[in-house]
């Protein structure tokens, strides 16, 4: 019916399920997952790019707001955003969604991209004897040295963490202490938290449009979920260790669910009407990435691989990725009923994962840091992504792109699972492994003596070959040397080349000799015993002489060379000399 | 069902095709319905146009993503009196009528969102010229209107026809639209060879450049027919 192009196969035509909308590499956009949004800000249609820059970690943060290709505003923030969510705080006409960023123990609340309201988290139990000894102090009952000594046992062993301000005072040098006791004796000792990340939970209604309650994530390990309009704490829950990433779904009046990640390694799913976690998935490391996929949570960990839980915590699957998770995203089409998991690689890839299968890759020009998905602008399928350098990428979904469920991750060959045809096993067969694994002890012995002997008859063959300097090559050590042949010519005269050389470092060897032994009815020879120069050290001395063929019969003979010394009976080495075939007849 | 769609075409009364989810089969049955009706009214509108008295007809497709301003351009280009004031996202198609100096128009409004883009191939046989609305303002989406423009003009009814292409550079009163020459070069305008194409820079809501448009196009018609 639609006129779509095939979209199946390699991996060069996955790319193409994607149209590069806009491409910024110099956007200055330095951000994380956590702290991007996708929202109508204006109610007219138009989703809008919001996102909580984080500059260069010290300064230039920002709230900026994209249209389109262009930045269309800049709010500076004040300190380090951790996390950002857009949310419909009340039922107002027009319904346009409030902007929340979170940065230290703040809450900053924007609506129509003004600040609007500052939430502060509650401040926490200060240590009853820090508070003693700080009383202590501001009575000058004790001085600044023995005030440091008791904080100093406190920190050590205490519950409750000492105050920010006394863990200055303990790093102060000694003649800084006084003037610090004296500037902060009088001010109430007051321990604040950070909060950690940020998420939103429906009120009471499951629209796409409803109000949603805010749930945040604090460094004290504690998890809260805070009134829409007002801003007080609805519900209150603790952790075993801080969380770091978070997934809310379901409604805060009937049923939801928290799933935290949190810094020990582990992950926690809250539910309703329980302070304490109700399950626990203890990973082998530390996660990097959560997202929710229906019922199931998918992780990727720091050890490179993908995992799947039930949202009971049941292990479902895992997969090993080619880099490092940088982040995760999903990809939520609910107009085409897709789902999937886009998860950032340190190789410059983003790979999309539905459950365990790789259904597709996008190769990016820099390391992806963030990941976004969702309707931008008034297109639904739109991916965008910033990078490590500061860039910003936008890529929207073909309308006809088909996204297959099968693997893209190369595997076995599918060749490799069909059922070969085995013809059925002979009796000889049969009972020839029957006899292998009756005996097999014996068998082996028996091989092994055979192969002991092999070695042996091999070796003896070879020491009575260099005792009677059989070999072309001398193992002397006084005579180091090497011999080669040539035989030229058709026949029946040959001419014969010895090539030797004196392979010792730089002694030179004389008094040598070589003799030739032959069969005198079928070869003649002009000299068959004569002696040879010095051999110079390294140099090939090509030594001729002419044999002729005295037979027309087309038969051959070996000739024995001997290189010989004077004064001595065996020869220090000897060739045999294959000769070939005279080809042509004597003359007479 | 079949004889109310019948007796709606019949009349050719501008009006609002209303589509639901299952209604894609039925819509091919409308396009045979109309094109039979047609068949038979041939003649009779050929022996009206020798004697003068009607205008020659043509069926104009208007594509173009979603709030381009196909329907603001139309509504633009129909009698004063038949305008609407308060213009909606068209769902599925709209078939409205307008008449220039020598031609009467039957334009194929088609929605287009995304999920009912699929809906315009129907229509290319039918269509004896096309216009293709552009958001000038949207620089976003401009890879979108020119992958639906690809596809459009790959499609076997469109592929070797030499049809008319009137594009509209439309919102061209937003801040930072782009000119009519970067979205001609943004949609590769240059690489159609083998159709006769323009494109206006236009302000459809005040109603700026629609005319020349026209203009362009009843004449590609005129030549095209004698
Ligand atoms: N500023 C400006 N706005 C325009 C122009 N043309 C249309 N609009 C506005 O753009 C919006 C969408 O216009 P429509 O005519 O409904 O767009 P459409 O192409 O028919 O959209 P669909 O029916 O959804 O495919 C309306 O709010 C129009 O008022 C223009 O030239 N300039
Ligand atoms: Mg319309």
């Amino acid at each position: 019916m639609s006129s779509a192009p095939e979209m199946k196969g390699n991996a060069e035509i996955n790319n193409s399920k994607w149209l590069d909308a806009h491409y910024d590499p110099v956007a200055n956009l330095y951000t994380f997952s956590s702290c991007i949004a996708l929202a109508d800000l204006h109610g007219d249609g138009e989703n809008k790019l919001v996102v909580g820059d984080l500059g260069t970690g010290s300064c230039n943060m920002k709230l900026k707001v994209y249209r389109g290709t262009g930045l269309m505003s800049e709010n500076t923030l004040l300190d380090l955003p951790t996390g950002l969510v857009a949310f419909l705080m009340d039922q107002h006409e027009p319904r346009t969604p409030a902007i929340a960023v979170a940065s230290g123990p703040f809450i900053y609340v924007y609506k129509n991209l003004r600040p609007y309201f500052k939430f502060t988290l509650p401040p926490l139990d200060v240590n009853a004897l820090e508070q003693d000894v700080w009383n202590q102090a501001r009575e000058d009952m004790i001085d600044p040295l023995s005030l440091k000594e008791m904080l100093d046992g406190i920190r050590d062993k205490a519950d409750i963490p000492l105050s920010v301000r006394s863990l200055r005072f303990l790093m102060l040098d000694p003649q800084d202490m006084e003037a610090f006791v004296n500037l902060y004796k009088e001010q109430p000792i007051r321990r604040q938290t950070v909060i950690t990340c940020i998420s939103t939970l429906k009120k009471n209604m499951a629209d796409e449009d409803a109000v949603s309650c805010l749930v945040i994530g604090t460094e004290s390990k504690d998890v809260y979920i805070l009134d829409p309009e007002a801003f007080t704490i609805l519900s209150k829950m603790s952790l075993p260790s801080a969380p770091t990433q978070m997934d809310v779904t379901g409604q805060f009046d009937v049923e939801f669910r928290i799933t935290v990640a949190c810094r020990n390694g582990n992950i926690y799913i809250l539910r309703r009407d329980s302070q304490k976690p109700k399950y626990c998935i203890e990973l082998s490391s530390h996660p990097v990435g959560l997202v929710r996929i229906g019922k199931n949570v998918v992780v990727g960990c720091a050890q490179e691989t993908l995992q799947g839980f039930t949202q009971k915590g049941k292990k479902l699957w895992t997969v090993c990725l080619p880099a490092p998770v940088t982040t995760m995203g999903v990809m939520d089409l609910p107009t085409r009923g897709f789902q999937a998991v886009l998860v950032g690689l340190a190789n410059c890839e983003v790979h999309l994962y539905r459950d365990k299968n790789l259904v597709s890759t996008i190769k990016t020009p820099d390391v992806v840091t963030s990941i976004c998905f969702g309707r931008y602008g008034r297109e639904d399928g739109t991916l965008i992504m910033t990078t490590k350098g500061g860039g910003l990428i936008v890529k929207i979904l073909k309308r006809t792109a088909v996204i297959d469920d099968k693997d893209a991750a190369p595997g076995p060959p599918l060749a490799q699972s069909i059922r070969l045809n085995v013809p059925k096993k002979t009796k000889l067969y049969v009972d020839q492994t029957m006899r292998e694994r009756e005996n097999a002890v014996a068998m082996h012995r028996a091989f092994q003596m055979d192969l002991s002997r092999l070695r042996l008859a091999a070796a003896r063959a070879y020491v009575k070959a260099l005792e009677s300097s059989l070999t072309p090559m001398s193992s002397s050590l006084s005579e180091p040397l090497k011999m080669n042949a040539v035989v030229q010519g058709l026949g029946p005269s040959f001419k014969l080349t010895l090539n030797i050389q004196n392979t010792a470092a730089c002694r030179p060897v004389m008094n040598l000799a070589i003799s030739f032994l032959y069969d005198e009815s079928l070869y003649s020879m002009r000299t068959a015993f004569f002696k040879i120069p010095l051999l110079v050290p390294g140099l090939n001395y090509p030594i001729d002489t002419f044999v002729e063929c005295l037979s027309d019969k087309g038969i051959s003979d070996i000739i024995k060379v001997f290189v010989l010394r004077e004064g001595k009976s065996a020869p220090l080495l000897t060739a045999h000399i294959n000769m070939p075939v005279s080809e042509g007849l004597p003359l007479n | 069902m079949k004889t109310a769609i019948c007796h709606h075409v019949d009349f050719f009364t501008s009006g609002v095709c209303m589509l639901n989810n299952k209604v894609g089969r039925v819509i091919e049955a409308i396009i045979s319905e109309t094109s039979g009706i047609r068949r038979k009214m041939g003649l009779f509108d050929k022996l009206a146009g020798w004697l003068g008295l009607k205008k020659k007809e043509v069926n104009v497709l208007c594509l173009g993503l979603d709030n381009s301003g196909k329907t603001t351009i139309i509504n633009h280009l129909k009698p004063t009196n038949a305008q609407t004031q308060d213009i909606v996202p068209t769902i599925g198609f709209s078939i409205e009528k307008f008449k220039t100096s020598s031609l009467s128009f039957t334009v194929f409004d088609m929605s287009g969102q995304g999920r009912y883009r699929n809906l315009w191939e129907h229509y290319y046989k039918e269509g004896q010229a096309i216009i293709f609305v552009v958001d000038s303002g949207d620089k976003l989406r401009m890879v979108v209107a020119k992958e639906e423009l690809d596809t459009l003009l790959n499609h076997p009814d469109i592929k070797h026809r030499r049809i008319p292409l009137l594009f509209f550079a439309n919102k061209m009163d937003v801040r930072d639209a782009l000119s009519s020459v970067k979205v001609s070069q943004l949609l590769c305008l240059e690489n159609i060879k083998d159709k006769p194409w323009h494109i206006c820079a236009s302000d459809a809501v005040k109603g700026e450049g629609l005319q020349e448009g026209v203009d362009w196009l009843q004449d590609q018609i005129r030549t095209m027919k004698t």
